[in-house]
């Protein structure tokens, strides 16, 4: 018996040369540099002296952009690492007032009770919010020898609603006199999961053509009003450049070469660009009864200034006033600066297709994000 | 009366009736096949999967019946038929397992390259994978500091949950005399086996953001770490080593620990020197394959480690990414939207690849140690 659990040890000693390669290869392994995404050391020029981690948790919508902030940011600050979970705009709400988050990213602005949260985690002036994120949602449309289209708010609501379903319809030529539309069935196509995209579409609907629009406005399409659902963004693009005759919604960065429709503002028929989708929320009031530093915005979608695109996505960052210590204030202000700064927002355009902040609102947030300060 | 002569007439009976050569089945499958095929391409005008398998699977056994009934008999025809269904069933229970791997090798296979293993998301955006789209660029980007935090988070969960799951078991199996308490601990173990492993990741985040809130209560998210990860892991992990190695203690004979007592040798030496090494290349392969099950976890990782794009060689500090969170990130949320997410989803595959073989190296060493370390029989 004494022998045979001996065996055992020597058996375990033959293992050991395999083992040893094993670990031998697995230093090897980590033993290669480049461990940046493009393989090349990250420049230390112009390196800032900050030091830690900034956690965020938010809005999905944002991540893209995201990634192309934490990419140039870290360029600039390789001290500082920046986290971003996107669990989502709700999710991340509730980490930063429940303290687990130095900042977060949100679909929507704090409502009243969140801002009311907002003091007890921030201190007396309460969480600041400001936009840093605008992407224009763009009505896509498939239609042989059509290339051009202009819809008014009504329009769009009865395409999709399902009231209309020729391309030759009255309403449908009443906005585009000189175009000469098919007899093709108009195919709506709509997104099948819940979205922020779909939310601010109906939104917008809701806000120009409420006759037309009855439907309640959340992240669901409605389900009665019918035509094709498709699977995220990606989906919705895909059948729409699959099928003649078909209509849809999507995030102005994923369309390609599909063609978008002028949306009827005021008198006029706009089309979609970055700069007509800052405009309308520079053409928007700030939410009331917020504290100076809330840059929260009642989004005018029925906005009637001229070139001024008002379907869109505005995605939040939500900060404290005040930290507790002079790092994280430190970290945080240059993390914000970066975000919105002309090179920040320019980058997240060239990445994730987001509409760049206007040089008027970016100077109001500067302001912002300078009075943060130590808790005390 | 009538049946005798009849027999007398007809040819001698034999014990071995007649039979089909045995390559029939095969034959007869490839012809439904092929049938399956003809049909498919007149009726559907065009070769459609599902078709083909379902008129080959139809044709196969209604053929196979026909043939062996005609030539062999009723009670023959029978049989074949139900070895021709048991044996369709195998080879569909085996369609997703390999379509799944063939879909891995081939798009993990294209994209995979040494840079991919060797860098991370540091610096990462979407006008890289715009560029790499456009063919301006090579691929950039990588899922290193995520096969790192695979390895870190996983050995940390092997180091909480080994011991605690093997002293469990040996206590089940040599102390407990299915006693209360040992019942108490098989119920328990029994319901942690159950646990959804989104829930373990969710106790253990709020079991350290507690206590974190306790020692630091100013620093924001200090509680997503690898540890956090490793012990929500540990936490599915634990049932399972108890489980694998009860049995195999229980398999040990009861005359090696009779013959062991009979010499005098204290109970807590049996154990020690008899009772564990006779099951050791069990217990080991038990314990790997817990391994291989946590590894593929990615709802607790999501919760409690965070997604980390920078690699992280400390597990107390920090968020940390392991490779099936990199896998639902990239493929969820691209870099880049639009047409280039499709770079996002190509490092995605080969991360999967990565990790596909990562488990299969797993299951191969569970073998050979068993097969090293299995003692030796006929003595």
């Amino acid at each position: 018996m004494f022998s045979y659990s001996k065996g055992i040890f020597v058996k375990l000693k033959h293992l050991a040369p395999s083992a040893a390669i094993l670990a031998a290869g697995a230093l090897t392994l980590s033993a290669c540099g480049g461990t940046s995404a493009t393989g090349e050391e990250a420049s230390s020029g112009g390196d800032s002296d900050l030091q830690g981690t900034l956690t965020g948790i938010g809005a999905s919508s944002q991540k893209a952009a995201m990634d192309a902030w934490t990419a140039d940011f870290a360029a600039e600050n390789s001290g500082v690492t920046v986290n971003y979970s996107p669990d989502g705009s709700g999710a991340g709400r509730e980490q930063f007032l429940a303290g687990n988050a130095q900042f977060a990213g949100s679909d929507a602005h704090l409502d009243d009770d969140e801002a009311k949260q907002g003091k007890e985690a921030c201190g007396a002036d309460g969480a600041y919010e400001f936009p840093v994120y605008i992407s224009p949602i763009a009505v896509t449309f498939n239609v042989k020898g059509v290339d051009e289209l202009n819809l008014a708010p009504s329009t769009i609501a009865k395409i999709f609603k399902g009231d209309i379903s020729k391309w030759n319809d009255k309403a449908i030529k009443a906005d585009n006199p000189d175009a000469k539309l098919p007899d093709t069935k108009i195919t709506a196509v709509h997104r099948a999961d819940d979205s922020g995209t779909t939310e601010n579409f109906a939104e917008y609907l809701k806000a120009t053509a409420e006759k037309d629009w009855d439907a309640e406005v959340s992240g669901d399409f409605p389900k009665d009003f019918g035509g094709e659902a498709a699977q995220g963004t990606d989906g919705v693009v895909q059948t729409v450049s699959d099928t003649d005759g078909a209509i849809g919604y999507a995030d102005a960065s994923a369309v390609g070469k599909l063609s978008t429709a002028k949306v009827k503002v005021g008198d006029e028929y706009v089309e979609l660009s970055a700069d007509a989708a800052s405009k309308v929320v520079d053409a928007s009031d700030k939410v009331k009864g917020r504290s100076e530093g809330d840059l929260a915005f009642d989004l005018a979608r029925d906005t009637t200034e001229s070139g001024a695109y008002p379907i869109v996505l505005v995605s939040y960052h939500v900060v404290c006033s005040s930290y507790k210590d002079q790092e994280t204030v430190d970290m945080v202000k240059a993390w914000e600066k970066f975000v919105v700064s002309e090179e920040g927002q320019k980058s997240a355009a060239d990445s994730a297709g987001s509409a760049p902040l206007s040089d008027d609102l970016r100077s109001q947030i500067e302001t912002v994000i300078d009075s943060i300060k130590v808790e005390g | 009366m009538l049946t005798t002569t009849n027999n007398s007439t007809t040819a001698p009976r034999t014990l071995a009736s007649k039979q089909l050569p045995k390559a029939t089945p095969w034959v007869v499958a490839v012809a439904s096949v092929i049938i399956a095929t003809i049909i498919s391409f007149i009726a559907f005008s065009g070769f459609n999967i599902p078709v083909v398998a379902v008129l080959a699977g139809l044709i196969n056994v209604v053929a196979v019946f026909a043939l062996s009934g005609a030539y062999e008999g009723r009670r023959k025809a029978t049989d074949r038929v139900a070895t021709t269904v048991v044996t369709s069933s195998f080879i569909l229970a085996c369609v997703p397992l390999i379509s799944l791997l063939w879909m891995t090798v081939t798009k993990g296979g294209a994209a995979i390259s040494f840079d991919l293993l060797t860098r991370t998301m540091l610096g990462m955006k979407g006008v890289l994978d715009q560029q790499y789209v456009a063919g301006e660029t090579t691929m950039a980007g990588g899922f290193y500091h995520a096969i790192v935090g695979t390895v870190l988070i996983t050995v940390m969960a092997c180091i909480i949950s080994i011991p605690i799951g093997v002293l469990t078991a040996i206590y089940l199996v040599e102390y407990s005399e299915k006693n209360r308490l040992g019942k108490a601990i098989t119920f328990l173990v029994d319901v942690m086996t159950g646990i959804p492993s989104i829930v373990a990741g969710l106790f253990a985040f709020a079991l350290f953001s507690t206590i974190a809130n306790f020692i630091m209560p100013d620093a924001a998210g200090i509680a997503k770490t690898g540890f956090t990860a490793a012990v929500a892991l540990s936490v599915l992990m634990i049932p399972i080593v108890v489980r694998n190695t009860e049995e195999i203690l229980r398999l040990v004979p009861m005359d090696l620990r009779e013959a062991s007592y009979a010499l005098g040798v204290p109970k807590w030496k049996t154990i020690v020197k008899i009772v564990l090494p006779t099951s050791v290349s069990g217990i080991l392969s038990g314990i790997t394959i817990a391994i291989a099950r946590v590894i593929g976890e990615t709802a607790p990782i999501m919760v409690t480690a965070g997604f980390a794009k920078t690699l992280n060689w400390n597990l107390f500090s920090g968020w940390m990414s392991t490779l099936p969170t990199y896998i639902y990130d990239s493929q969820l949320r691209p870099v880049s939207p639009g047409d280039a997410a499709l770079a996002s989803s190509e490092r995605a595959w080969a991360a999967a690849l990565v990790l596909v073989t990562l488990v299969m190296v797993l299951n191969l060493l569970a073998r050979i140690i068993a097969r090293v370390l299995a003692p030796k029989t006929g003595r």
